[in-house]
């Protein structure tokens, strides 16, 4: 069995990567409070999930931009505005876009609940693979924001009155909730509960 | 090394608030989702009769440009006439979807009055809806056109009844005051005679209609073309293309409510009523609809119309009414136009807009409202009572044009009021008005003359051009000269306009002239207006010059000038200048030259007589062929000569070597024999030379031994000689002889006689006769004796020695050398002076005194001795 830093006393500061001994109560380099293991973590991961899971669905229900094009006023959904672009033989964007906005957000809830739900209800999944996944999802969350960024930008830029004008609707006040508490969650979930749990059952790997 | 482990206290935590969040999501997203469920709207359907211009998903339901609904779908009509929109209202929109609510499609609509619907242009179609009462429903029917504008609380809609359209549609703009405050909602046929239009007028304007505003038809564009500049007046851009009506609000009048029906006018001036009144006038040129009404430069109404009447021309004018106050019975209306004179344009703006009617109010209280008026030609003139009218005459119309200035001194003083022909068109007459403060200048010898516009007087001082001012060119003016006399004229005095001032000169002048007729044998080369000359000073001139059939000759008559009457009263002659008179005589010669004018047109000289005793009388004067012959006021005699004669013009008459007349006139009479000579006689003589037994004969120069006799005549050509007669009996004939009568040169008081002699021997005209050697008489001329047998020579002795002979006279010649040779007695010469010796000579002695008893009688015959006896010679009687 592999040995655990607590097993011979020592605890990592989250702050600044400092082992201090268990012992201590605050970090002996930045003074941060030290925790051996930080199971609310699992619990506020789990919270900001489930409203981001909420959250997703008037982002996708509601328009999330308001275009006005010659005085024709077009309201346009994350999947609408999805198919406006693969009707305007714009395929690749269509694409990013929806991997950006419907994809990778779907992806991220799907991952991170899978990844807590094996935290807490000690579901037996190969640890590498749950470290990869979540490393994916990490690295993939912050993507999300690529359609509030090109929404913020083009109602900067557009703005034209009754000829030409965009405006961001409710939904992508809901989807940016979305992509942040996603982002949330998966930051505050302190990822050694997953050793502790799941290690006695990683020796078969 | 041992640690001891502090003990470490773990507190489970059953529930992080983190979750508060999901919980907060959650609410959220559930008041999200209820809220749009409840806001989903309401689906409607619309029956159109196509489905042109809408859209689904497109086509939006419009209430006041507010998105109350979308087109969901589209579906055709069971029975194919028509399309079934299905339309998904705003579920706020669900009170207004009763069965009254109307539905129409706007489409954009470019028309003049503007773009409807430009909305619609960018945004598409859309549904337009306007709610209605009753019971809620899904269902409608679409309306065709856009109803009228609905009637509530938003403004006022009233209805406009006009017999025609005209250009007004539906949008065309209501104004007041130029601001647009409302628009024709609609129009429709009232009848067949009507039209009934719709107006909305905006809720904030809609206090400004009244129940009596008047409204009228601002449509198209009214262009004021003035010489101020052109002015064009026109409600809006779109009240030009598509009509538009203003009103009129009373501020008094109680508010218009709506469905009130007002009349659509014309326009502003038959809207605003005002009070019309007919003017009437003969000729209608220059009033013609529009033609303004003008008082004091203001235009307080117009022409309506004009049209025949039967007294003339009578035009409708339209008075605003808010000047309807000036309108009084005395009122004045005058056609006024441009004035185009030299001094200028008066009005040059009537040029383009044509005549004005002007007003002038009457003085009168307002009575009755007069409804018909006179329209005068010209303007009336305030001054008029007080003018001085006054008529001219005039023969012929000097230039001078109606309204042509009248002038005092160049001051306009008044104007020509007409000029026309007098009645019985001989002459010309001019009506004159002078202006009040003037007519005091005018005297009952007042005149007018012509202005000259050009002047120009050349004469040897040099040339002066004077000209006037332009209007005297083109109207000619008339100026005022006073007169003389301090009576003044009476009114409608008929005064004398004369062509100069020279000329009414002479008419006056000539009316205080004396005239004076003179006779003549000729025309003595006058003619009307030849000058009188009296020392060269012209005192007048000839009036006429008439042929007097009855008495052959002519009559001229003179005006003389006021001055110089004087003149006539003291006795006078007149007689014609010549051109030149050159007299020459041995004297000298003489160049009398006469003024040139009298010179070209013949001229008259008046002269005075000495003579105050001898008066003559201005009526029947003679006319004298010079200045000689009048001053000796000659006497024409008629003298018949032989043809032989050489007499010629101007020969003098003389008596005893002194000229008593001349003779004027040579001519040779048609039988070749005689010359008619017609002479006259100087004025003092001509009583004795006009007895019908004078002698007249022709003297020419004699040269003999004895001397020339009338030398002169060698140069100046034979002339008269004449003897003066006894005879109470008058004559102006006479027969002229070549020869003198013997006794022609021979004093009448001397002692005429005749002596007998066998031969004349040396005797001649002139032989003197001696008495004691001194000349006492001569022979004044022989002739045989009636037998022949004697030679007769008339003697005369000189009155002074006339009583030294006597009938006891002896008479010898003593002509030439008597030598009487002796033998004894040696010789004796005797002779008597060299003049006799050379021309002859007669002694005379006489041997008794003379006494009464032995005059000698005149004519008496004595005997001429040859030889005188010794004792003769001793005969020594005292005388």
């Amino acid at each position: 069995m592999k040995q655990q830093g607590k097993d011979i006393g020592l605890c990592l500061c989250k702050m600044c990567r400092q082992l201090n001994s268990t012992e201590l109560t605050h970090c002996q380099r930045c003074q941060a409070e030290l925790h051996i293991r930080d199971y609310s973590s699992l619990q506020k991961s789990w919270a900001l999930l489930i409203t981001a899971a909420i959250l997703l669905v008037p982002a996708n229900i509601y328009p999330i931009t308001i275009l006005t094009n010659q005085g024709q006023v077009r309201h346009d959904t994350i999947f609408s505005g999805i198919l406006h672009l693969v009707n305007s033989d714009m395929l690749p964007i269509a694409m990013i876009v929806f991997t950006a906005s419907i994809l990778v957000p779907w992806i991220k809830i799907i991952g991170l609940s899978i990844y807590l739900c094996a935290i807490s209800f000690d579901i037996p999944i190969s640890k590498k693979k749950l470290m990869v996944g979540f490393h994916a999802i990490e690295w993939i969350g912050r993507w999300s924001m690529l359609d509030l960024f090109v929404i913020s930008i083009t109602v900067a830029l557009v703005n034209m009155g009754q000829l030409l004008d965009a405006k961001p609707a409710p939904a992508a006040t809901a989807f940016a909730l979305v992509i942040l508490l996603t982002q949330l969650a998966a930051k505050v979930l302190d990822t050694r509960l997953l050793w502790d749990r799941l290690e006695p059952q990683d020796d078969t790997n | 090394m041992t640690q001891i482990e502090s003990p470490k206290v773990v507190k489970k935590k059953l529930f992080s608030p983190i979750w508060l969040l999901p919980i907060v999501a959650l609410a959220l997203g559930a008041w999200l989702g209820i809220k749009s469920i409840k806001e989903s709207g309401i689906e409607i359907q619309i029956h159109f009769p196509s489905a042109t211009g809408i859209d689904v998903g497109k086509t939006l339901v419009k209430y006041q440009g507010l998105t109350v609904g979308k087109v969901k779908d589209i579906g055709i009509d069971e029975d194919l006439k028509g399309v079934n929109v299905k339309v998904m209202m705003d579920y706020r929109a669900k009170p207004f979807l009763n069965k009254e609510t109307l539905f129409w499609l706007v489409t954009p609509k470019a028309s003049i009055t503007g773009v409807e619907g430009l909305d619609a242009l960018f945004s598409g179609n859309y549904i337009a809806i306007q709610p209605g009462k009753g019971s809620d429903a899904t269902f409608f029917e679409a309306e065709r056109q856009p109803p009228p504008m609905l009637i509530g609380s938003e403004g006022v809609m009233v209805e406009l009844s006009s017999d025609k359209l005209g250009s007004l549609d539906v949008g065309s703009p209501i104004f007041f005051r130029q601001i647009p405050v409302g628009s024709v909602a609609s129009y429709r046929l009232d009848g067949n005679q009507r039209v009934l239009i719709s107006v909305f007028i905006q809720e904030q304007y809609a206090r400004l209609v009244k129940k009596n505003s008047h409204f009228w038809n601002v449509s198209g564009v009214k262009i004021d073309a003035s010489l101020t500049g052109i002015q064009v007046n026109s409600e809006s851009l779109a009240s030009i293309l598509a009509g538009g009506v203003s009103f009129s609000s009373d501020d008094a009048a109680p508010i218009a409510q709506n469905g009130d029906t007002f009349t659509l006018f014309d326009s502003e001036t038959t809207a605003l009523g005002g009070i019309e009144v007919n003017l009437t006038m003969a000729d209608g040129s220059g009033v013609n609809k529009g033609t303004r009404i003008v008082y004091r430069g203001i235009n307080i109404g117009s022409v309506l119309n004009k049209q025949l009447s039967h007294d003339g021309i009578t035009a409708v004018a339209k008075f605003e009414p808010q000047y309807g106050s000036l309108l009084t019975n005395d009122g004045v209306f005058w056609l006024e136009g441009a004035d185009i004179s030299l001094s200028g344009i008066k009005n040059p703006e009537r040029l383009l807009t044509g005549s004005v009617i002007n007003f002038l109010p009457g003085i009168k209280a307002q009575t009755a409202m007069p409804t018909s008026f006179i329209l005068q030609s010209k303007a009336p003139d305030l001054l008029q009572s007080k003018k001085r009218l006054l008529t001219l005459t005039s023969s012929e119309n000097m230039g001078i044009a109606p309204s042509a200035e009248v002038r005092y001194k160049q001051i306009p003083i008044g104007k020509v009021l007409s000029v026309k022909l007098t009645k019985d068109l001989s002459a010309v007459e001019y009506q004159l008005e002078l202006q009040p403060e003037f007519a005091s200048l005018l005297r009952s010898d007042s005149y007018f003359v012509p202005e000259s516009a050009l002047t120009v007087n050349a004469s040897l001082d040099g040339i002066s051009v004077k000209t006037r001012d332009f209007t005297t060119f083109t109207q000619g003016a008339i100026s005022l000269f006073q007169g003389h006399g301090d009576t003044p004229l009476t009114a409608n005095s008929n005064l004398t306009l004369f062509s100069s001032v020279d000329a009414a000169t002479d008419f006056y002048d000539r009316q205080q002239q004396t005239h004076v007729t003179l006779v003549s044998q000729d025309g003595a080369d006058v003619s009307q207006g030849s000058p009188i000359y009296y020392k060269k000073m012209q005192i007048g001139l000839v009036e006429s010059v008439n042929w007097q059939s009855k008495t052959e000759d002519f009559a001229i008559k003179l005006a003389i000038d006021k001055q110089f009457q004087s003149l006539l009263k003291k006795p006078n002659v007149f007689w014609r200048n010549s051109a030149m008179d050159i007299s020459a005589s041995l004297a000298g010669i003489d160049v009398a030259v006469a003024p040139l004018q009298g010179a070209l047109k013949g001229s008259i000289s008046l002269g005075l007589l000495d003579d105050s005793d001898k008066t003559s009388s201005a009526a029947h004067l003679k006319l004298y062929e010079s200045k000689q012959l009048a001053l000796a006021q000659a006497q024409a005699i008629r003298l018949t000569l032989p043809a032989s004669s050489k007499l010629a013009a101007k020969a003098a008459i003389r008596y005893q070597g002194h000229q008593v007349g001349e003779v004027s006139q040579v001519k040779l009479n048609a039988d070749l024999n005689t010359l008619t000579a017609t002479a006259y006689l100087y004025g003092e003589y001509a009583e004795h030379f006009s007895r019908s037994d004078c002698e007249y004969h022709l003297v020419d120069a004699q040269i003999s031994l004895a001397g020339i006799k009338a030398p002169a005549t060698l140069i100046t050509g034979p002339y008269i000689g004449v003897l003066p007669g006894k005879s109470n009996q008058k004559s102006t004939q006479f027969v002229a002889n070549l020869t003198a009568s013997s006794y022609a040169n021979v004093v009448e008081d001397a002692l005429k006689f005749t002596l007998e002699d066998k031969n004349l021997g040396s005797m001649k005209i002139g032989t003197p006769i001696f008495f004691r050697g001194i000349k006492v008489g001569q022979i004044d001329g022989y002739s045989l004796s009636t037998q022949g047998n004697s030679v007769l020579m008339q003697a005369h002795i000189e009155p002074q020695y006339k009583h030294l002979v006597n009938q006891s006279s002896q008479f010898w010649d003593a002509s030439g050398i008597k030598v009487d040779v002796g033998l004894f007695s040696g010789a004796q010469i005797e002779a008597g002076s060299l003049e006799t010796l050379l021309a002859g000579g007669i002694n005379v002695a006489t041997k008794d005194t003379t006494q009464a008893n032995n005059r000698l009688a005149a004519g008496a015959i004595l005997t001429l001795q040859h030889k005188a006896e010794t004792e003769w010679q001793d005969w020594t009687p005292s005388q």
